[in-house]
């Protein structure tokens, strides 16, 4: 009836409408969070065994990295501040690899072909070069060594101050995985509440790493993939011909890739053991009694050291002297007014009995 | 809900239309069935029934604000009626204003163009719209209609820089761009010289001469009278009176006009005389006396009572005094 | 009342036949040609097309004259430098913030309340234009403007970049330091002018879809300026982050995602669900007040 197509079709419209604010919602339901994929019992042994046997092979895939950690944002290192961070991760399976940092105003590439390591920063336009030579795969060879035998000498270790378990199962990256769970012993003074691992039920590699911390439910730090797949890999993407116009630096000896180097002379001391080892060290530069900046020409900035720490924490003092406190979610750190650092994942009171010795 | 017309005046169903015309399609170009319209709390029209015959010429009069421009709205599917129903050339309106309108032509509440356009390129703009225009046709058509309603000369020029009565002729030829089985036609006269009005004139006669049916609505009496078969009086949203002029004006003659100083006494008189009695509309100061007695008695009772007659006649009636005599009734 | 109002109704309807042969229309042809011809005649249709094309000029000149300067520029402006592919991309993102959803605000307020203010509307529904038939051809006109205002950023990008910034050697240095050649690099600029065009389609449906509701077109414009004000706020509080997938703006960084390589579409796919998403709610708000708007 002719009457009825103007009714009709503002039903289609309005029905239109409705659908498209539903879809909305849709859309913004996370994906990933389907139910517990059902997969055949494990041991925690087992588990680990075929984890340390599993081949490398050729992927692709995308890391989410979600920091709760509570650290300050440091300036050439904005994945430790808190908030989400991806990594888009290309792997050969055979040592070669890539790993782009895309951050919303540009990008860091670090490849890796073989023979030559190259990070490009796409905010400097600059290309850095280190030869690989003489630096083993970023993967220990576990292959050497018999798998099963290394799986359970792993976990002898770690029962002694942990409770290992695999913990039912969760799907990561759309693919079924197991959670093995590391727990602190009762007798471990933590701010840990268990670590987890999700493992490929079928490849057998880790997913996701999550880190829970006591008194919270959200992880205070989750690292783990969010698309994945596995399969050979565009050969084009293992090289790297720097940019015409772009200026190439010849890096130092390469050293695990964005990790600042030690400061010579430094070596900490460690205090402890297990879940509660407590890690104490020199502060690296500076005259105990400087309180003031420490010296802004220091080109150092991208050391945990080069940060000004007189402004963070909160000042405490015991029979070890005084200094500040710095607590995140997983770590405490005491910066005393001596120049000595200690930290771990532990309460205050684990700190100052280490500094105490 | 009360829909009838006041009781001094017939609403008789409108007699077919005039002799040209109503070989064409229905023979009823637009009707309107307890057409009813509130805005918020305002009752804009409430019960309307009016039939607008093939090929006539139907004024619409009615002050400002009592319902006409609501009224033509509704006819031409623009705003839907709150009750009621509409018909527009046979087709229910708004539900199959489609089949209708291509053979309308409309000119409502004044003209709406684009400043920055010419007349030309805005009755293009128009012109691309209307269903019976082949593309080919466009550009002669709008040269043509552009030269019925006058505007040939100013054609080219941006519209912003329009007079009041070039805007009104523009508006003009976009409704009658493509030749009209029902033109509609609301204020045509708004801003118009005597000249322009003429030319309104002359149109309307034309399109009555082809055989189309006009609506036009005008607060201007001497217009209706002059160019229309048929007129509807609208006050304040109901429909006092309808019917074709001759009948109307017949109507209206039933009594007779006494020129004379004494208004008031006069009013009395006649009043006691048990006639209705009230002042003209006219400049010189007169009663019209309807239903009274006969004349001779009426004039005599008159003189007696005192008043200075200076003239007695049958009333001639007008449409003016018409209009007066209803919208003062019922207001 | 109402029963007795469908009665009349009902007989009007039983005294007419339903007509067997569908109504006469325009063609839709003839109609979107008449709609772009208006569009593109409008005065500041024609003033906002030329600011969007001075939009990658100025950076140009801006980068251009940074460049000058020793120390290497940061962010996404210091990717332009001695890059002229980099600039059209850069140039929509930067517009896609604020000045090119006005300009659809604009067009989408013109469209529908405008010419209720100027008394044409009604014009075009007597003629008639059936109403679906005429939020298709308003549609047409936004999306008419959205296109035209980022190509012009587009293709005045393209030529500023090479004329003022130089490309590098007309290859595109990507974010990720890869280099591609000329056709990529074309390809990529187009993925961006589609996608960009894309979103604003969302924001033309729901302008239009205000649009619809008033006869003032300035309230269409202070609404989808307020929309994206407030919108930013609420991208801004971390309290509300579960907001984000809902907003439409929150994807609007997309775009630089063509200037990484290889290109992740995932973050294009999913503001273009969203834009989706708007669309489908503006044009089903847009027909439901047009198939009963009185003009």
């Amino acid at each position: 009836m002719v009457k009825r197509t103007g009714n009709a079709g503002r039903n289609v419209a309005a029905g239109l409408a409705v659908a498209c604010v539903v879809g909305l919602g849709l859309l913004a339901v996370p994906s990933g969070a389907g139910a517990a994929p059902e997969l055949p019992p494990i041991s925690a042994e087992d588990l680990l065994a075929s984890v340390a046997k599993a081949k490398p092979e050729a992927f692709n895939g995308t890391v989410g990295l979600e920091n709760a950690l509570g650290l300050p944002a440091l300036p050439n290192l904005p994945q430790a501040g808190n908030g989400d961070s991806t990594a888009r991760i290309w792997s050969d399976g055979a040592g070669r690899g890539r790993v782009q940092l895309p951050s919303p105003q540009g990008e860091r590439t670090l490849v890796s072909d073989g023979t030559t390591f190259w990070a490009w920063d796409s905010s400097t336009r600059t290309v850095t070069k280190h030869s690989e030579s003489g630096h083993p795969g970023a993967k220990p060879d576990v292959n050497a060594t018999d798998p099963t035998g290394a799986a359970t000498e792993a976990i002898n270790r770690l029962r002694s101050t942990s409770q290992i378990r695999v913990d039912g199962t969760a799907e990561v990256a759309g693919r079924p995985a197991y959670e093995l769970v590391l727990a602190p012993a009762a007798q471990e003074r933590t701010l840990l509440r268990e670590v987890r691992i999700a493992i490929d039920s079928e490849k057998r590699v880790p997913l996701r790493l999550t880190v829970l911390s006591n008194g919270s439910n959200d992880p205070a730090l989750q690292l783990g993939f969010t698309d994945l797949s596995f399969g050979p890999q565009d050969e084009k993407l293992f090289t790297f011909t720097p940019p015409p116009g772009t200026k190439v630096e010849e890096g130092e000896k390469h050293d695990q890739g964005q990790r600042p180097q030690r400061p010579e002379g430094v070596e900490p001391t460690i205090v402890g053991d297990g879940w509660d080892t407590v890690l104490v060290a020199k502060r690296p530069e500076g005259a105990p009694a400087d309180k003031d900046q420490p010296d802004k020409n220091q080109p150092d900035k991208d050391r945990p050291g080069g940060v000004d720490l007189n402004a963070l924490g909160t000042p405490v003092s015991g029979a070890w002297g005084s200094g500040r406190l710095i607590t995140t979610a997983v770590a405490s750190v005491i910066v005393t007014d001596d120049g000595r650092i200690a930290m771990g994942a532990v309460p205050e009171q684990v700190l100052t009995e280490a500094l105490a010795k | 809900m009360t829909t009838s017309s006041p009781a001094t005046f017939s609403s008789a169903t409108l007699a077919p239309g005039g002799s040209a015309g109503s070989a064409v399609g229905a023979p009823v170009a637009a009707r309107a069935i307890g057409l009813r319209k509130v805005f918020g709390r305002t009752v804009a029209v409430e019960g309307i029934d009016l039939e607008v015959p093939s090929g006539a010429v139907l004024g619409m009069l009615g002050p400002n604000g009592s319902g006409k421009t609501t009224l033509i709205r509704m006819l031409l599917g623009l705003t839907r009626p709150t009750a009621g129903a509409a018909e527009l050339l046979g087709h229910p309106v708004p539900e199959q204003a489609a089949w209708a309108l291509p053979q309308v032509g409309a000119l409502v509440e004044g003209p709406g163009f684009h400043p920055f356009l010419s007349g030309r390129e805005n009755l293009c703009r128009v012109a691309a719209a209307e269903p019976l225009l082949a593309s080919s046709e466009i550009a002669n058509a709008v040269g043509a209609v552009l030269k019925r309603v006058g505007l040939a000369d100013a054609a080219d020029r941006r519209y912003r820089g329009y007079s009041l009565g070039m805007k009104q002729r523009l508006g003009l030829a976009a409704a009658l761009i493509v030749p009209r089985r029902l033109v509609v036609l609301d204020e045509p006269t708004n801003g118009l010289d005597p000249a322009g009005t003429r030319d309104v004139r002359r149109i309307i006669g034309e399109l009555h001469e082809g055989g189309a049916t006009v609506i036009v609505s005008s607060h201007l009496l001497a217009e209706v009278e002059a160019t229309c078969t048929h007129v509807a009086v609208l006050q304040a949203g109901t429909l006092v009176a309808t019917g074709d002029l001759p009948s109307l004006l017949e109507a209206g003659t039933s009594g007779m006009v006494v020129v004379t100083p004494d208004v008031e006494l006069t009013i009395r008189t006649m009043r006691e005389a048990g006639a209705t009695a009230y002042r003209s509309e006219s400049t010189e100061p007169a009663v019209v006396v309807k239903d009274g007695p006969p004349a001779p008695e009426a004039i005599s009772l008159l003189v007696r009572a005192g008043v200075s007659v200076h003239e007695a006649r049958r009333s001639r009636a007008n449409l003016e005094e018409l209009f007066a005599r209803l919208t003062e009734e019922t207001g | 009342m109402t029963a007795m109002t469908e009665s009349t109704r009902a007989a009007a309807l039983a005294r007419t036949t339903v007509p067997t042969a569908a109504p006469r229309h325009a063609p839709m042809g003839r109609l979107l040609a008449a709609e772009a011809r208006w569009v593109l005649r409008r005065p500041r249709t024609l003033v906002m097309l030329g600011v969007f094309a001075l939009v990658p000029v100025l950076i140009a000149i801006g980068v251009a004259v940074a460049d000058d300067t020793p120390g290497p520029g940061s962010g996404l402006i210091g990717a332009i430098a001695g890059n002229g592919f980099v600039l059209p991309i850069v140039s929509m993102t930067m517009a896609l913030g604020l000045l090119l959803p006005l300009a659809v605000a604009m067009a989408a307020a013109d469209a529908i309340a405008g010419e209720t203010a100027h008394g044409t509307l009604r014009g075009l529904l007597v003629a008639p234009v059936g109403r679906l038939r005429l939020v298709g051809m308003k549609a047409f006109g936004v999306l008419l403007v959205a296109t035209l205002a980022t190509t012009a950023i587009a293709v005045m990008g393209l030529l500023a970049g090479f004329a003022v910034i130089g490309g590098a050697d007309g290859q595109l240095i990507t974010l990720s330091g890869t280099t591609l050649g000329l056709g990529e690099a074309l390809a990529r600029v187009a993925l961006v002018v589609v996608w960009t065009v894309g979103q604003l389609a969302a924001v033309g449906a729901v302008a239009l879809a205000i649009s619809a509701y008033t006869e003032h077109p300035l309230v269409v414009l202070a609404s989808v300026l307020g929309g994206l004000i407030v919108f930013g706020v609420l991208s801004a509080i971390p309290a509300l982050d579960w907001l984000q997938p809902y907003l439409l703006t929150s994807g609007w960084t997309a775009g630089v995602d063509a200037l990484r390589d290889p290109t992740p579409y995932g973050g294009m796919i999913e503001s273009s669900l969203r834009a989706l998403c708007y669309l489908g709610l503006g044009a089903g708000v847009t027909v439901h007040r047009m198939l009963r708007r009185d003009a």
